[in-house]
């Protein structure tokens, strides 16, 4: 690809571009409470001509998979304050009468093959199994050092969704995959 | 030793710390508002203490109310530590009533509550707002 600019090495209308169609928010970089809240706002302006009750999924889904991703991220930055915040990419559009929401983030091949099958499990299930499933994996979470409690947000967000997880899995090194997990979240969601 | 109330200002900042309000001497315990921690199980141990202090040493009757209108996938494994020590109460002739109120729009909290029904045994009045 030719350099467009000669000033610097990037170009910001190839991205802007990229993003431009469908894309309301996209964030890369850290995630901790304070970026989720600045992230969370933004959703919130541009998903205003939804129903509440598609904002509150929307809401519910974005909170789960942006944690995941600040606690389980293969890649990583230390605050100033010795904070670990892990770090990803977060992406909602829109595409014709639902929102598509994605998030990813690097992960370690060894770590992440219990979390397909989670997803795989979860996407086989019908609405009366993955509530049986969540409340099964709710009983096993002991304290707050299980490792389950990222699994259930997956159950979670399938069950708020409505809509089964998206998940993919691109290779980056021997060691590491980019895994992405993309929910649709219909508008206009009504009782 | 009287066992003291539990009052905390709920607050929504980053964070989301929901509104308690624990009464030794009524038995009426208050849960509301969002619950969205940094250390979920720092928040509500002392919560799950309080109730198996309550019912183990005051064994008076017990009202539950929960009023939360947001809660993360990590508080809802508290919830459910909360509840049980109710139901465990309740096995052993404990007066014990519990009130959820929600969203009568929001149809996953209304799932969710009978989910925790299913899970607990216990009886919970489900009382749309």
């Amino acid at each position: 690809m030719e350099k467009v600019n000669d000033k610097y090495d990037f170009s910001l209308y190839e991205y802007h571009n990229l993003l431009h169609q469908n894309i309301l928010v996209s964030y890369k970089g850290p995630i901790d409470e304070r970026i989720m809240t600045v992230i969370g706002d933004n959703i919130e302006i541009v998903t205003n001509d939804s129903t509440d009750k598609a904002r509150s999924k929307i809401f519910k889904i974005f909170m789960e998979l942006a944690q995941n991703v600040w606690l389980y991220s293969a890649e990583s930055c230390t605050t100033l304050s010795g904070r670990r915040l892990g770090m990803g990419t977060l992406v909602i559009g829109e595409f014709g009468d639902s929102y598509t929401f994605v998030t990813g983030n690097v992960v370690r091949n060894t770590d992440i093959e219990p979390v397909i099958e989670k997803c795989e499990i979860i996407n086989s299930l019908d609405r009366d199994s993955l509530r049986e499933y969540r409340r099964e994996q709710r009983r096993l979470a002991k304290d707050g050092k299980n490792k389950n409690s990222g699994n259930i947000g997956l159950i979670q967000v399938a069950l708020t969704a409505e809509s089964p997880l998206d998940i993919e899995l691109t290779p980056v090194s021997d060691e590491e995959s980019f895994f992405s997990i993309a929910v649709k979240i219909k508008k206009s969601n009504s009782k | 030793m009287e066992l003291e109330d539990i009052v905390i200002e709920g607050s929504h900042k980053n964070f989301f710390t929901p509104s308690v309000n624990f009464n030794a001497k009524t038995g009426i315990c208050e849960l509301s508002g969002e619950s969205f921690l940094e250390d979920t199980q720092e928040f509500y141990k002392p919560l799950v203490d309080w109730l198996e202090e309550y019912t183990s040493k005051i064994k008076k009757p017990i009202a539950f109310i929960i009023k939360l209108t947001y809660f993360n996938t990590s508080t809802s494994r508290c919830i459910l530590d909360l509840l049980n020590v109710l139901k465990d109460y309740e096995d052993e002739g404990g007066d014990v009533t519990v009130n959820w109120h929600y969203d009568e729009n929001d149809s996953d909290m209304e799932e969710d509550i009978e989910d925790y029904m299913i899970d607990t045994g216990l009886t919970i009045n489900i009382i749309p707002f």
